[in-house]
């Protein structure tokens, strides 16, 4: 039993793993394209995503598109680290 | 605003994202199989015709590659432009069909030393391009269509230069029309 270890409490959370496992899936991706997939605010969503650059996990591009602002995200090494620990514990728990 | 979440449901939510983002990623991109594969194929039959017709400058057919290639480098800006996420997959074929190019690039630079047997050589570049990405996408009829560009080349080898013209042209129909009209109608475009 001393094998099961707390889940990364960044990733325990609904909107955040599902963020972080749409960017795995892919090698970028856009704001609108996380908010629609994950079907949430664009409020919640940045606050989300902020925390999740402030840990590492990811990191935010903000450029323009012609003239509207374009935010892109992509997953860093540790993001990618991180998740694999996740889901490594979440299989512990399943068992 | 957040509330806890169970073992399962953690682990659905990762299944449910990645297939969203699976689904996202299969976008258009038959428009690349059938230009390329209506055009050369259209310089080949044009080229052997005018050939056997005795036409002085039968070359001129392949005139024509130069308005595709605008209208490819549109169509590859236009996509790109408008997809909100590039996936791993993206990148895998854009690298594979960029390396095509520039081997095709060389090879027609060099037609004079080549004896202009330039055809074969294109068909087996074509091959590897239509081959990976139908192992890549997992569609057989693409698949398929690639290899049949490698029997093609084949076929050809074997042939005086103007009949290589000819194989070439039937080749493209089978290597990149059909699998191109197969990727349009079953939604699963890609490339």
């Amino acid at each position: 039993m001393s094998e099961f270890k707390p889940l990364d409490p960044l990733l325990h959370s609904q909107l955040r793993l599902a963020v972080m496992s749409l960017l795995i899936s892919v090698e970028e991706a856009e704001f609108t394209f996380l908010k629609e997939k994950t079907e949430s605010t664009a409020g919640n969503l940045s606050v989300q995503l902020d925390k999740l650059e402030k840990a590492g996990y990811i990191s935010i591009e903000k450029s323009f598109r012609g003239k509207r602002p374009l935010t892109t995200c992509r997953i860093t090494d540790n993001g990618l680290q991180a998740f694999e620990e996740y889901v490594e514990n979440l299989k512990k728990y399943i068992q | 605003m957040e509330k806890e979440l169970s073992s399962k449901e953690s682990l659905a939510i990762i299944t449910q994202m990645i297939s969203k983002a699976k689904k996202e990623a299969a976008g258009d991109g038959s428009f690349q199989l059938l230009l390329w594969g209506w055009v050369v194929a259209i310089c080949n039959f044009g080229h052997y015709t005018l050939e056997k017709m005795g036409y002085e400058m039968p070359y001129i057919v392949w005139l024509l590659i130069i308005p595709a290639v605008g209208l490819s480098i549109w169509d590859n800006i236009r996509k790109r432009k408008r997809a909100r996420v590039k996936t791993h997959l993206d990148e895998m074929l854009a690298g594979i069909w960029i390396s095509v190019f520039v081997g095709m690039l060389i090879t027609l630079s060099f037609m004079p030393t080549l004896s202009f047997q330039q055809n074969p050589i294109i068909l087996i570049l074509a091959g590897i391009g239509v081959i990976s990405t139908g192992v890549l996408v997992r569609v057989k009829v693409v698949l398929v269509g690639g290899i049949l560009l490698m029997v093609g080349s084949v076929i050809a080898f074997l042939l005086p230069v103007i009949d290589q013209y000819l194989v070439a042209g039937i080749a493209m129909i089978f290597g990149y029309l059909v699998p191109g009209y197969y990727l349009k109608t079953t939604y699963r475009e890609r490339v």
